[in-house]
């Protein structure tokens, strides 16, 4: 008995070496490859294009797609800054989802929109669309709203908007999602400057907005968050974004485009059957499953990330919410792996097989169990006194100052590219926070995935997924 | 003496039409954003003899300010300055109700000799 | 290594270092490493925080001033306004004499000012600004960048050519339109069409590689704002180049220019075995109205792809000639493709000037289905 446990201890010792190893070493190289990517893009891409792409009778037409579910507060301003984007052939698809408060109402009026009698052609089933609706103001002309039967789920609105959509590609965003002006300038420009692949998805780096000034939908002045909550998804999302994407990007395997903002080749989106309405991580699952629909029907295809922030969320503040949207997006991984396994290690499935969905699998998935299997371990050979404090503290001190650095790393470089926020202290107040998300809020996002894994196994009916459709409360403002 | 609104969002063009109109004959007052237009046409009871404009502006783009002017009881004559090289986009402002068009990169003195013609027209 | 004297706090530390197992070891000697390059991290974000802080000090200092020299000298140059061509213009430097041109920066934010202004400006005025680039020597800098080793810089310095308009020899411009870089092949060639004397198309003949969505972008805006470029023929290409982006290429640009001429050589296209330039042939033929090649189109129409049979439709809405009628009804009625139906609707109300009766009996006697699909194509508000 005593030799089947320490040779399993072993085993299990060395597994978890072998592991630690491969991650750290995949952020390395995740850091040296986004700065590979952040150089060429900050080379390649200059006002001047942006400038001749808006002033230019070639540019591709786009179709924004923004669902929105009891957005009254700030449902006419968002339009309105969408209205204003600079693009020189593009539509706005609303997709009112059922709302219960007066947000159809405010549209209707402010925008002078009339039903009309639309041709619609359900190429995706959703749930029933009851009107559309067109602007008599020749000004709001590239404006239409859709008045659907509420479908649950963002993916049921966005996949009803697909439908009416008449260009090629398309953008998805959410209606409390705050955009740069030149955001879709910037998500077609890779597009047209990939030379033999097709770009099915682009994305973009999506930042927090709760500190930050807006005025009427429009960013005034950048801040990092002064919650602490928010501020270390903050930093979170530097990190996933400028590092983690740009650097999967360069190597053509980005994971996800995300739910906030990403522009998508309408075609390879409609024909593989839009978002899964039944999916807490629907983002994911539809590239996914874009990706397989390119293997499947040799599209050589290509998924690209650029490094500028184009897109303000507004982040959890409180612990709750902040659970919530942790606990669906682990179920969200969950149900994708679950579903998709047959791509694992398939090499059929190019780079998407065999790099990123065993990444995801090896380092996303089953990341919080192996942390957790670790702690709870770490505790029994505590109490049992087997534990060499200074050298265990050795270890965790290495994966602490690892962890500050590759942060301050993706801090770096995003300062670097773009000098964000208009003070140097308030950089410095950004810096400080990896100190504490190893203690305070990695803790959290190990235990909301696990809770989110134990729903995925068990099956729990979602309480939340009416109200809060991205995981979290309505912006006040 | 004429009062002309320019709302325009680049730096350097209020510069340019400041001096192509001799302030001795014109009035020129310039803002920078289709919110800014609003305020100031509200303000001065829509008050001004001619609006030079942009199209692609933060708040209100120019397709709304050529609606909201247009559909006052005195139209007051626009001119449509961008870089605009879509058609339709075009188009548009002319259904809206635009009296000119100019793309930039523009001739001065043909911003001029288009401003005066429609001031004359509208006398 | 350790025979360096080390304060006596450390002992311990390299004393545990000795004796410890290598997985520790590792450890340690990583914490410094990550330790130093965290630091390091924070000493380059201090560095560009306060670098960029004081080139934006600088600039917004300078930048009114330029801007006012660019407007009294240029703008508000008499001569100008009068009409006397741009070259014969004496600039009077003085002003500008008084900026630190001396400085890299300095000369590097005259340019970028002056290429905005020709942005918002041209004519005579825009010559003008040429002159000023050309007299206070700002080319100096660009043709040293042209000469650099790397790529990024050489492609700034074609672009700033290529808005300053300034001639650059051919021999300097052709061999890097066969670089191995594919941002400088391209704007290597942008150049060589926008500068070059001898004929500045002929890269159409020899290239090879597809020309991306964005270069097209890139051509379009230079050939069309180019002054003085003489536009051959494009049908040249359409029947001689084996390049199908070149040939999709010109026929936007056959649209542009509405040549006429090169109808036949469109036509002839019709026959390619590509799906895609098929479909950008039918298309240019629509956009040039071209009535003749309507029964050709109705005859070829059922054996084409579907994307071609919807450019098919839709030329025939643009074309309008009133003769395709009867077609159109057919398509409408019995296609059970709801994007072609749509298309036939769509160019049926385009044609309504002969077909006004033909809608209405549609009108009367529609299915649900048929009904809307005419509601949706005739209501005025809906674009697509």
């Amino acid at each position: 008995m005593e030799g089947i446990i320490s040779v399993l201890g072993k085993a299990y010792e060395n597994t978890l070496f072998v592991y630690g190893l491969i991650l750290l070493l995949v952020y390395a190289l995740l850091a040296l490859l986004s700065m590979l990517a952040i150089r060429y893009y900050t080379r390649k891409n200059t006002q001047h294009q942006l400038e001749t792409l808006a002033s230019s009778p070639m540019a591709p037409g786009i179709t924004i797609l923004a669902p929105a579910f009891n957005e009254g507060l700030t449902i006419i301003s968002n339009v309105r800054s969408l209205l204003t984007l600079n693009y020189p052939r593009y539509e706005i698809i609303i997709i009112n989802d059922g709302s219960t408060d007066n947000t159809m109402e405010q549209l209707v009026e402010e925008f002078k929109m009339v039903a009309v009698d639309f041709a619609y052609n359900a190429r995706i089933l959703t749930q029933p669309v009851r009107k559309i609706y067109k602007s008599t103001d020749p000004a709001y002309s590239a404006l239409m709203v859709i008045d659907k039967v509420n479908g649950k789920s963002k993916a049921d609105a966005v996949n009803a908007g697909m439908n009416v959509a008449t260009f090629d590609y398309f953008v998805c965003t959410d209606v409390d999602c705050i955009l740069h002006k030149n955001t879709l300038l910037e998500l077609i420009l890779p597009v047209m400057q990939e030379e033999k692949k097709r770009v099915i998805a682009v994305g973009a780096t999506l930042r927090i907005a709760n500190s930050s000034d807006f005025d009427e939908g429009v960013l005034i002045r950048m801040r990092p968050p002064r919650q602490l909550l928010p501020r270390f998804q903050e930093v979170e999302y530097i990190r996933s974004f400028v590092l983690g994407k740009m650097g999967w990007s360069y190597i053509n395997c980005v994971p996800n485009v995300s739910g906030g903002l990403g522009l998508f080749d309408t075609e390879v989106a409609t024909r593989c059957g839009g978002y899964d309405h039944s999916s807490f991580g629907e983002d994911m699952e539809l590239l996914t499953r874009m990706c397989r629909y390119a293997h499947d029907n040799e599209i050589s295809y290509a998924v690209r990330y650029i490094p500028r922030t184009l897109c303000w969320t507004e982040g959890p503040s409180t612990v709750k919410i902040f659970s919530r949207q942790r606990t669906r997006w682990a179920r969200g991984l969950a149900q994708l792996m679950y579903a998709h396994f047959s791509m694992f290690l398939n090499p059929r499935y190019g780079k998407m097989g065999m790099i990123v969905f065993p990444f995801n699998f090896f380092f996303e998935l089953l990341a919080p169990l192996v942390e957790f299997s670790g702690i709870l371990i770490y505790i029994y050979l505590a109490v049992t006194g087997q534990v060499n404090w200074p050298y265990a503290s050795m270890l965790l001190l290495f994966v602490y100052t690892y962890a500050v650095m590759i942060t301050t790393i993706a801090i770096l470089w995003d300062q670097l590219s773009f000098r964000y926020y208009k003070k140097w202290w308030e950089v410095a107040y950004l810096c400080l926070t990896p100190f504490m998300e190893f203690l305070l809020y990695h803790p959290l996002i190990v235990f909301f995935s696990l809770r989110g894994y134990y729903y995925f196994l068990t099956g729990k009916k979602s309480t939340w997924g009416n109200m809060q459709r991205q995981g979290f409360g309505k912006k006040k403002k | 003496m004429s009062k002309i609104l320019l709302v325009e969002d680049d730096e350097i063009m209020p510069k340019i039409v400041a001096r192509i109109l001799p302030t001795s004959e014109y009035e020129l007052d310039h803002v920078s954003n289709g919110k800014e237009a609003f305020e100031k046409l509200e303000s001065t009871n829509y008050g001004y003899d001619l609006i030079i404009t942009d199209i692609m502006m933060p708040y209100a783009n120019g397709f709304e300010i050529l609606s909201r002017v247009k559909s006052q009881p005195r139209p007051i004559p626009v001119i449509i300055v961008s870089n605009a090289g879509n058609e339709d986009m075009i188009m548009e402002g002319f259904k809206l109700g635009a009296d000119d068009f100019l793309k930039k990169p523009i001739i001065p003195a043909e911003l001029l000799i288009r401003v005066k013609r429609l001031l004359m027209k509208n006398k | 290594m350790f025979d360096i004297p080390t304060p006596a706090f450390l002992d311990p530390v390299f004393s545990t270092f000795r004796e410890a197992p290598l997985a520790i070891r590792l450890a340690m000697i990583f914490i410094i490493i990550a330790i130093s390059i965290t630091l390091l991290a924070y000493f380059s974000i201090l560095r560009s925080r306060f670098r960029g802080h004081q080139r934006k000090k600088r600039l917004d200092y300078l930048l009114p001033k330029i801007d006012n020299l660019i407007i009294d000298e240029i703008l508000a140059n008499p001569e100008v306004a009068a009409g006397t061509p741009a070259d014969r213009i004496q600039l009077n430097l003085d002003g500008f004499q008084e900026l630190p041109l001396h400085k890299k920066w300095a000369r590097q934010a005259t340019t970028n000012r002056i290429i905005h202004f020709r942005r918002n400006v041209r004519g005579n005025a825009g010559q003008l600004l040429r002159s000023l680039y050309i007299q206070l020597e700002l080319s100096k800098d660009t043709m040293k960048q042209m000469k650099s080793s790397k790529w990024a810089r050489k492609v700034r310095a074609l672009t700033e050519f290529i808005d300053m308009d300034i001639p650059v020899a051919d021999v300097t411009i052709l061999p890097l339109t066969n670089s191995r870089n594919r941002e400088l092949r391209a704007a290597a060639r942008h150049a060589y069409i926008k500068l070059s004397k001898n004929e500045p198309f002929k890269f159409f003949d020899v290239v090879t590689d597809p020309l991306l969505m964005w270069d097209q972008v890139e051509l379009f805006r230079i050939i069309t704002t180019t002054e003085d470029i003489s536009i051959p023929n494009f049908a040249r290409w359409i029947t001689y180049s084996s390049n199908k982006s070149v040939v999709s290429f010109c026929l936007k640009l056959i649209v542009h220019y509405n040549q006429l001429p090169a109808v036949p050589a469109v036509i002839k296209l019709l026959d390619t075995k590509d799906h895609y330039l098929r479909a950008d042939a039918i298309n240019c033929l629509g956009k040039l109205r071209v009535p003749d090649v309507e029964d050709r189109l109705v005859s070829m129409f059922t054996s084409q792809p579907l994307q071609c049979q919807i450019e098919i439709l839709k030329a025939i809405g643009r074309i309008s000639s009133g003769r395709q009628v009867d077609f159109l009804k057919q398509e409408f009625l019995h296609s059970t493709n709801f994007d072609l139906r749509k298309a036939a609707a769509k160019s049926l109300v385009k044609n309504d000037w002969v077909a006004s009766q033909v809608l209405q009996e549609l009108l009367d006697t529609a299915d649900r289905e048929s009904l809307l699909i005419l509601k949706h194509c005739m209501n005025p508000l809906i674009k697509y």
